[in-house]
């Protein structure tokens, strides 16, 4: 879906015809990916740490393949790019490459958190955050995010689990 | 290689069963802070700022805001102010929406203020 | 015995075997830059003695540092010399090791051996649009970044490979040249991935900067952070207490578990052998939650402090987990030994002489794999190591199966040590997690929450100098080397994980008689990360 915060987004008409379009596509969502979804992955700069959590989905332990998930190498037949990193400036040719060599419709799901603006500020190295240069569409938080988390952000990205994070307050002692 | 399979079907089957069902290792991991409104002072909001090494805290005003998103549950505002921030144990955290990471915590008014 | 602040300066026969030596951990030594080159030359001949590190830092004039690790006689010496102008005696003809150091030295600060020899771009992107800040003064002229040309029969191809690889693996990008399915060469780039880490850690206190130093290579986060540490530590002149340095020490061996783990998985995927990926992962996964169960992490990021450790680790978890989650990775490895279709690929793949090992001033279980013994643990013994672990596991055969064989003799090795720190944890009283930062690094005790002690140090303590630290992580020796302003904030901060070093090996591994197929499965055994050299 494409996203506010890619730099460049222009005028509101362009933003309601754009909302629109995210709409129709997270409708659509369910229908395409819900039963088979191919996984390209893209480090940008991590400390590692998330590439081996993101490894672990298809260990014994998580087994994404069995909620048809898969991996792939190829962007051409990826649909999700799972996306690591705080975007280095020096890698952005090659992030913008492998996002423009997956054909649509695809998902971009920024993982961990220094994709999610977290670790590095936004400086001469790094742009910060990967929404900085690629329309994110879910966004999972932890340092790393374990393999758990990780699932429930791609179940979350295809709408088969609801998202959850929007009805928490972080207030200790209250209702969520 | 008979012994792969042996060695397989006596450990037997380790894949959890999340989503169909809750996985508890899930609990034991480090998770986001939950604040307490009625200790979060100007003084110690400011302290937590401070204290936060991955810019997931900022204050704006009489709200502290806290970007889960940004968060790597280190648990140093905790450690640095635990009469005003626990654990929050939350797991799951996926956003189709960035702004829905950004929470808006109400600070304690003062007396004077 | 932690590291402590460098020792007095010495002439340099002294120190290299005259009578008067000092018994400190640590010696610095002044080198005029005309006496470099032979005292290089000496050193790089004397016995039991490797080049471990070569840095600079300053501007106008560049100070030169070469760390070298005296392993018989137990001692790191550093070398100090002052640059003036923008060369120095070429190093790398006398000490092989210290090629991509030079090359990293001229990109930062601008200074390069003399000789006119081609440099390689190490950190700065080739993009023009790409401004990044230096540690020191730019160089004149960018580097050449000229390879050796390769002749094989007159049809040599080179490609560019990576950054974007398989699915799960960090960006890598490297250079191949091959002739058809020989790999006749293969040449890293790292500026990719370079994030700037030592550049960031200036003006941070020491306790600020833990927290980037910990994710500069995660997967190393205790080897490099207590590295680290305990250089920042010898400047401020304070000691951890016991109880810390036994935790941090707990804590190093389940990171070496762990990633011995991971190894094997990555071993067993790049032989495609998918039973023994997941017998290996099954473990793997096992230790990672024992890490969280014990430290509350599964990969260990934040239990190292400035001073101590923020985190002791639960006895009872670890001592109920610890033997289910090794027997898994154990029968794991037994099996795989028998597998013979997964033998026959490691072996003869990916092989190292010892001659090459140090010459190329390898650390780690490759190096030991290659018959070179070096592990800080037992050479440099640091925290609680001092007569823990009497001898290193080695190989003498240098390829990927002995590797692999270090690996798995190792985790045996850490299991045993951990029983042992925990015995012997019990003996020490309390169970005391830190101690007090003196007051004239005032700014590294604000703001690092609980725990800080509240006596300061005298009037008369020192709030700024320079330390050097180390420790054995999973993939080698660690280095790091901090010094202080006035403030207690960091004015240069130098990182060195084992990846700087053993990157290279992983060339010169590949284009012995090995073909393409072979690359997946020699930097599995090699277990390095990018992370950990683009920093």
């Amino acid at each position: 879906m494409p996203n506010a915060s890619v730099a460049g987004s222009a005028t509101t008409a362009t933003a309601e015809t754009e909302k629109a379009a995210a709409e129709a596509l997270r409708r659509g969502v369910s229908s395409q990916f819900g039963r088979s979804l191919h996984i390209r992955t893209l480090d940008t700069g991590s400390c590692a740490a998330c590439e081996q959590e993101i490894r672990l989905l298809a260990a014994p332990h998580y087994d994404l393949q069995r909620l048809g998930f898969f991996f792939t190498p190829a962007p051409r037949h990826a649909d999700l790019l799972m996306v690591t990193g705080p975007m280095l400036r020096a890698f952005g040719v090659a992030a913008r490459k492998t996002y423009e060599a997956m054909p649509g419709p695809k998902l971009v799901v920024a993982t961990g958190a220094c994709a999610l603006g977290g670790v590095y500020q936004p400086d001469a190295f790094s742009y910060g955050s990967v929404d900085q240069l690629l329309p994110v569409d879910v966004w999972i938080p932890g340092c790393p995010p374990s393999p758990l988390a990780l699932l429930q952000g791609l179940l979350v990205a295809v709408n088969r689990l609801a998202e959850r994070i929007s009805g928490l307050s972080f207030v200790a002692g209250s209702e969520s | 290689m008979p012994q792969w399979f042996v060695r397989g079907l006596r450990r037997g089957v380790v894949t959890t069963r999340y989503p169909d069902h809750a996985d508890a290792s899930a609990s034991v991991l480090p998770s986001p802070p939950a604040f307490r409104p009625e200790e979060l002072t100007g003084q110690i909001a400011d302290r937590l700022v401070q204290v936060c090494p991955s810019w997931a805290l900022s204050r704006a005003g009489d709200v502290l805001v806290f970007d889960a998103g940004a968060c790597t549950a280190c648990g140093q505002c905790r450690e640095s102010e635990p009469r005003a921030v626990a654990t929050s144990g939350e797991f799951g955290l996926a956003a189709t929406d960035r702004s829905a990471l950004v929470k808006r915590i109400p600070l304690l008014r003062e007396a004077g203020q | 015995m932690t590291a402590v602040k460098p020792a007095e300066s010495r002439s340099l026969p002294s120190v290299l075997g005259g009578t008067d030596r000092s018994d400190d951990p640590v010696v610095v030594a002044p080198v005029g830059p005309s006496d470099l080159g032979s005292v290089v030359s000496e050193l790089v001949r004397s016995p039991g003695s490797r080049l471990a590190d070569l840095f600079a830092s300053g501007s106008d004039p560049v100070m030169l540092r070469l760390v070298w690790a005296l392993d018989q006689s137990r001692q790191y010496l550093i070398t100090e010399s002052e640059i003036h102008g923008t060369q120095y005696p070429a190093l790398s003809d006398i000490a092989p090791a210290a090629f991509a150091e030079e090359c990293e030295i001229y990109e930062q600060f601008g200074i390069r051996p003399s000789g006119g020899k081609p440099l390689n771009r190490v950190a700065m992107p080739p993009q023009s649009d790409i401004d990044l800040p230096r540690l020191g003064c730019a160089p004149a002229q960018p580097p050449q970044d000229v390879h050796a040309p390769h002749v094989v029969g007159g049809h040599a191809f080179e490609f560019p490979f990576g950054p974007v690889r398989q699915v799960g693996v960090e960006s890598l990008y490297y250079g191949l040249v091959t002739s058809g399915e020989e790999l006749v060469d293969l040449y890293l780039f790292t500026w990719h991935k370079h994030r700037g880490v030592e550049w960031r850690a200036q003006g941070q206190t020491p306790q600020q900067a833990l927290f980037h130093i910990e994710r500069t290579e995660g997967l190393g986060a205790i080897g490099n952070g207590w590295a680290f540490a305990a250089a920042a530590e010898a400047a401020l002149a304070i000691e951890p207490a016991p109880g810390a340095l036994h935790s941090r020490a707990i804590a190093l061996e389940l990171e070496r578990l762990y990633n011995h783990a991971a190894a094997v998985a990555a071993l067993c995927q790049a032989c495609g052998l998918a039973v023994g990926r997941a017998a290996a992962e099954i473990a793997l996964e096992r230790l990672l939650r024992l890490n969280a169960a014990v430290y509350g992490h599964r990969y260990l990021f934040g239990v190292l402090r400035i001073g101590g450790v923020r985190r002791m680790p639960d006895a009872a978890a670890l001592r109920t987990g610890l033997p289910a989650a090794f027997a898994e990775l154990r029968r794991a490895g037994e099996a795989l030994l028998s597998t013979n279709s997964f033998v026959d690929r490691l072996e003869a793949t990916g092989t190292l002489t010892e001659e090459e090992a140090l010459r190329l001033g390898l650390v780690g279980p490759v190096a030991r794999a290659s018959g070179v013994a070096a592990d800080v643990r037992v050479d440099h013994p640091f925290g609680p190591y001092a007569g823990l672990l009497d001898d290193a596991a080695t190989q003498a055969s240098g390829d990927a199966l002995a590797r692999l064989n270090v690996m798995l003799a190792e985790a045996a090795e850490s299991v045993r040590l951990i029983n042992a720190l925990l015995e012997s944890a019990g003996s020490e009283q309390g169970g005391e997690a830190g101690v007090p930062v003196p007051a004239g690094a005032r700014s590294v005790s604000s703001g690092c929450g609980a725990g800080y002690g509240t006596d300061p140090a005298g009037p008369g303590a020192p709030a700024h100098g320079s330390g050097l630290g180390w420790a054995e992580s999973s993939r080698g020796e660690s280095l790091a080397w901090v010094e202080l302003d006035s403030a207690g904030r960091i004015s240069r901060a130098r990182l060195r994980p084992a990846a700087v070093r053993n990157w290279r090996g992983f060339d010169d591994a590949c284009r012995a008689e090995n073909v393409f197929t072979d690359i997946p499965i020699i930097e599995a055994s090699f277990w390095l990360t990018v992370a950990g050299t683009a920093r």
